[in-house]
């Protein structure tokens, strides 16, 4: 037993799914409400799109890189979807099929680039959230498209089953899909092998070329998904969209143990750091404190979980050097 | 950070072999940033009518100092090898203290300023102290501060501008030397001169330079490396309130809003103006003349565009290949020097 709590307080999901255990029976009891049908369902839809997002930067973030424009593609792809069907009249599941194309094209150029070039993704990605931006902008003169279709506002806003909404789907399929990624499939292992150790990676017969690609591609396709989901969310399709994913998609991995440095990244836990940073949001709501404290807590919340990780990375590395 | 960052980026130059003396400032950012503001101030004044008029080149004066003081707020944190997304959330942090001050208090203006600095000092230090002391990578500490700071600012503030402020620094931001020239300018230019003064004749610059290149070499030679990172991120915080200072004089009051959400709108400019100017972002090199150059290009072409009537919303996606150009411009011009120089 001993042995069994000690193996799982090690791993990356104890600490956040503690966190979200306790927080749920503390806040349940002080505010029922917390608890009730519609406050589960709208607490599903935000940790439904926040997990696409945190999973589009968690796919960088094993590669050892960073994302900035994982927002700049969600919201071009959610004024490219929204606008498609209003203006062109393209169906829904057409649209919904080209507009993963755009964000899968975005992410593959940033890929092409930072491979090709061997310049920080952060400068080149900086570079294309502007771009991309721009182009959002550039279309849109900042305004939103209004004629989204019935049947995209009912899946964003309609329930598959209780409480649970239809937006869980494709979150719980691209989870799934980037866990069966990451886990089985020679893909996911060879972003893993690229982030923890980029030269053994290579040695190893790796193409790191492909590989960062690849990674990149995914995290455009992830990207935008999520602008879709929010556009069906919203019922209209926002310029705005997007804007404030930057500091989200850092949190919720970081808080799942993911390191920042490459290779070791979390499904499970950067899920439940997506329930913990939607908690935390729903109960400011719930206790009428001010909406701006959220970014306050926001930013705390990603040095508290940095802390930890770092202070188990020390702990680690003083047993392993305390067994040799 | 990078799988390729062992890419031949910036080995040192062999001194005394006469290829390098030409291509040391020929082939170098600050001049091929000289031709190209050049180039297009003559594209401009050609193709529009109000380009090369008092008016506009005292707008341009006023916008250009503001985004050289950005981009140096961001360059004094790169020499080091680190960054600082927080930037924006800063100089509007410090600028609404500030106001806060003056309003509240009726501080005159040169007490305003000051608090404005120091407010802007102490934060750059909570991040210099946060990063040192926890080991995290610089990106993910500004990134949550960024957060924190902008936060606690919009919830203390109400997201509520400072308006009445002293008449002297709505004056001083509309205040025009020989017609054409803002005293915004000239700021920025003397802080240039102070700059260049501190990284290439002063001990403490020398430190910061050598503790980016290499924190190694440096602890080893006796630098506290920890103490200089905590120096270069309080100057950076300073100069990130400056540029907010200023920004309020143009603006004749202190804006929340004025940096966009969580101040993301200086990320772009603080980043544009060093990466074009030649600043290495891996730290140990610097170039404040190619920072104020780079700086000074992005606000003339956005202000060119602006006149062309590009519309101010393909101003940034322009902005943004801009970016991508000048980085695989310089990655061309640096595998160029290294083939010749194999070549020599």
């Amino acid at each position: 037993m001993q042995t069994m709590l000690g193996k799982a307080a090690n791993t990356d999901w104890f600490g956040p799914l503690a966190v979200v255990i306790v927080a749920v029976v503390v806040i349940g009891a002080i505010e029922p409400t917390f608890l009730s049908a519609f406050n589960i369902q709208v607490l599903l839809s935000a940790i439904a799109v926040n997990l696409v997002i945190a999973l589009a930067q968690m796919i960088i973030i094993a590669i050892g890189q960073m994302n900035l424009s994982v927002g700049a593609i969600g919201g071009l792809v959610a004024i490219a979807f929204a606008g498609m069907m209003e203006v062109w009249g393209v169906p829904a599941p057409l649209a919904l099929v080209l507009a993963l194309a755009i964000g899968l094209a975005g992410g593959l150029a940033n890929g092409f680039i930072v491979a090709k070039t061997g310049i920080s993704a952060f400068i080149i990605t900086l570079a294309s959230l502007s771009f991309f931006k721009g182009l959002n902008l550039g279309i849109t003169e900042a305004q939103p498209f209004y004629g989204v279709p019935d049947a995209v506002k009912a899946f964003g806003n309609t329930n598959m089953l209780g409480p649970i909404p239809w937006l869980v789907l494709p979150a719980a399929i691209a989870g799934l899909g980037i866990w069966y990624l990451l886990a089985k499939l020679r893909i996911g292992r060879q972003i893993l092998a690229v982030g923890g150790n980029p030269h053994a990676a290579e040695l190893s017969g790796i193409s790191i070329f492909q590989t960062t690609v690849w990674a990149h591609g995914l995290s455009g396709l992830l990207a935008a998904l999520g602008g879709v989901m929010v556009v069906a969310r919203l019922q209209i399709g926002q310029p705005s969209i997007g804007d404030d994913w930057l500091i989200l998609s850092f949190a919720a991995p970081v808080i799942g143990g993911a390191v920042l440095a490459g290779g070791h990244v979390s499904v499970a836990g950067t899920a439940l750091g997506v329930v913990v940073v939607a908690i935390i949001t729903q109960s400011l709501v719930l206790f009428h404190i001010d909406p701006f404290v959220v970014q306050v807590v926001l930013g705390a919340l990603i040095l508290w979980a940095v802390g930890i990780n770092r202070w188990r990375e020390v702990r680690v590395e003083r047993r392993l050097r305390g067994a040799s | 950070m990078q799988p390729a960052s062992s890419l031949p980026l910036g080995q040192p130059r062999p001194a005394g072999s006469p290829s390098f003396v030409r291509a040391g400032f020929l082939g170098g950012n600050e001049f091929g940033l000289i031709v190209l503001i050049v180039v297009f101030a003559t594209l401009f004044s050609l193709a529009t009518k109000g380009f090369a008029s008092p008016f506009n080149l005292f707008t341009l004066g006023r916008t250009m100092g503001i985004d050289i003081l950005i981009g140096f707020s961001m360059m004094v944190v790169i020499v080091s090898g680190g960054l600082n997304l927080a930037v924006g959330a800063i100089g509007v942090c410090a600028v609404m203290a500030a106001g806060y001050a003056m309003e509240t208090f009726g501080l005159p203006w040169p007490l305003g300023l000051a608090v404005c600095l120091l407010v802007g000092a102490a934060l750059g230090a909570v991040n210099g102290e946060a990063i040192v002391r926890s080991g995290v990578h610089s990106f993910i500490i500004t990134l949550a501060t960024m957060s924190i700071f902008f936060g606690g600012m919009v919830f203390l503030t109400r997201a509520e501008a400072f308006r009445e402020l002293p008449p002297a620094i709505a004056a001083f931001g509309k205040l025009r030397l020989m017609g054409f020239l803002s005293p915004l300018f000239l700021v920025a230019v003397a802080t240039a001169l102070v700059l260049g003064w501190l990284y290439r004749f002063t001990a403490l610059g020398r430190r910061m330079l050598a503790a980016g290149a290499s924190p190694r070499a440096a602890e080893v030679s006796g630098i506290r490396v920890d103490r200089t990172i905590v120096g270069c991120h309080i100057l950076s915080g300073v100069l990130a309130a400056l540029a907010g200072a200023m920004l309020t004089a143009r603006h004749g009051a202190a804006i929340p809003s004025m940096a966009g959400h969580l101040g993301q709108d200086w990320l772009l400019p603080a980043f544009l103006a060093p990466v074009l100017g030649g600043t290495l972002l891996t730290g140990g090199k610097v170039s404040v003349l190619g920072t104020l150059l780079g700086a000074m290009l992005v606000s003339m072409l956005t202000n060119g565009l602006l006149l062309l009537r590009v519309g101010e919303f393909w101003v940034q996606a322009f902005l943004g290949l801009l970016l991508l150009t000048a980085v695989l411009l310089d990655l061309g011009r640096r595998r160029l020097l290294a083939r010749h120089r194999i070549a020599v």
